[in-house]
């Protein structure tokens, strides 16, 4: 294998890795947020406004029937 | 308002932040460890500012949290460029400088487009949300990047003393970060204990490489026999 292969591989590994790591960590979470650069106060971050979420669609009260 | 306890803690980090650049200046190390050193050296402006923008608008305004979360993003990048650097001095004999930046562009690249990807799908400001999910995403590639790092370090046995504390202090650090989030977010009702915990983790960076640059000369060696033994 090319060194330019084992790179990209290496960066590609790297990146799968972290991310999984940080999905394993944050599965359960409720998304809190933590800064890590120098030890100024950290905000809350940005909401998609404040208004309640709706309900999910449901059309018409009909009890669901059963799948096929 | 953060209490005079979180202020202390703050302006103690920053004097730290400050006191690795006056250590590097000191020692002529300033160029050698040139990332690590503007890392410090703007994260210590960053407070500055972040002080000045949180005594004019507070901690809840607009400002202060686009100023935080921008800077923040930053100072990641400059951290992962300042961990890239040192990833260069241990490769150094290899002359593989080449492939350590391109290894390096792929990995930031490749970060930046799953965080977009990701933020692309869950959210409707793409722009805000990207800042400091890229920055959250960063973190954890340091952290993988540092432990690959002190793995290089052990199977090459590097012995430069200086270098094997600096990437010591860094694997603490990301690894206490981790830690924390991880805390934080299996655990939501420790989340006020591990927010006052975390002004302290960014404390200990800049005091470890502070020491570092002060206490250790850069041609000082380690006794091979005082690493981990691992078979080539």
């Amino acid at each position: 294998m090319s060194r330019k292969l084992t790179t990209l591989f290496l960066a590609m590994f790297v990146l799968v890795t972290a991310m999984g790591l940080k999905t394993v960590v944050t599965t359960h979470g409720d998304s809190s947020v933590l800064m890590a650069n120098g030890s100024a106060p950290a905000p809350k971050p940005w909401f998609n406004g404040s208004a309640p979420a709706p309900k999910p669609w449901k059309n018409g009260s009909a009890p669901a029937p059963k799948p096929w | 308002m953060p209490g005079p306890l979180q202020f202390a803690i703050w302006f103690l980090g920053t004097l730290l932040e400050v006191a690795v650049v006056v250590c590097a200046v000191k020692k002529n190390l300033f160029r050698r460890y040139f990332f690590l050193n503007l890392y410090m050296l703007l994260s210590a402006a960053v407070s500055a500012g972040r002080f000045r923008v949180l005594m004019t608008d507070g901690v809840d305004s607009t400002v202060y949290r686009y100023f935080y979360f921008y800077s923040d993003a930053l100072l990641t990048i400059i951290l992962f460029f300042a961990l890239i650097s040192l990833f260069g001095y241990v490769f150094q004999e290899m002359h593989v400088e080449k492939y350590v930046r391109m290894g390096a562009v792929l990995l930031l690249g490749g970060t930046a487009w799953f965080t977009y990807a990701v933020v692309n799908q869950s959210s409707a400001r793409i722009v805000t949300h990207f800042v400091f999910e890229l920055s959250q995403n960063l973190y954890f590639v340091g952290l993988v990047l540092t432990y690959v790092l002190w793995g290089a370090i052990l199977k090459l046995r590097e012995t430069r003393a200086l270098l094997v504390q600096l990437v010591l202090s860094l694997g603490v650090y990301f690894s206490a970060y981790a830690a924390s989030y991880a805390i934080s977010n299996l655990r939501p009702n420790l989340f006020y204990y591990v927010s006052l915990l975390v002004p302290v983790i960014g404390c200990l960076l800049p005091l470890a490489w502070a020491y570092a640059f002060w206490r250790v000369p850069d041609d000082s060696r380690l006794v091979p026999a005082r690493l981990t033994m691992v078979p080539r």
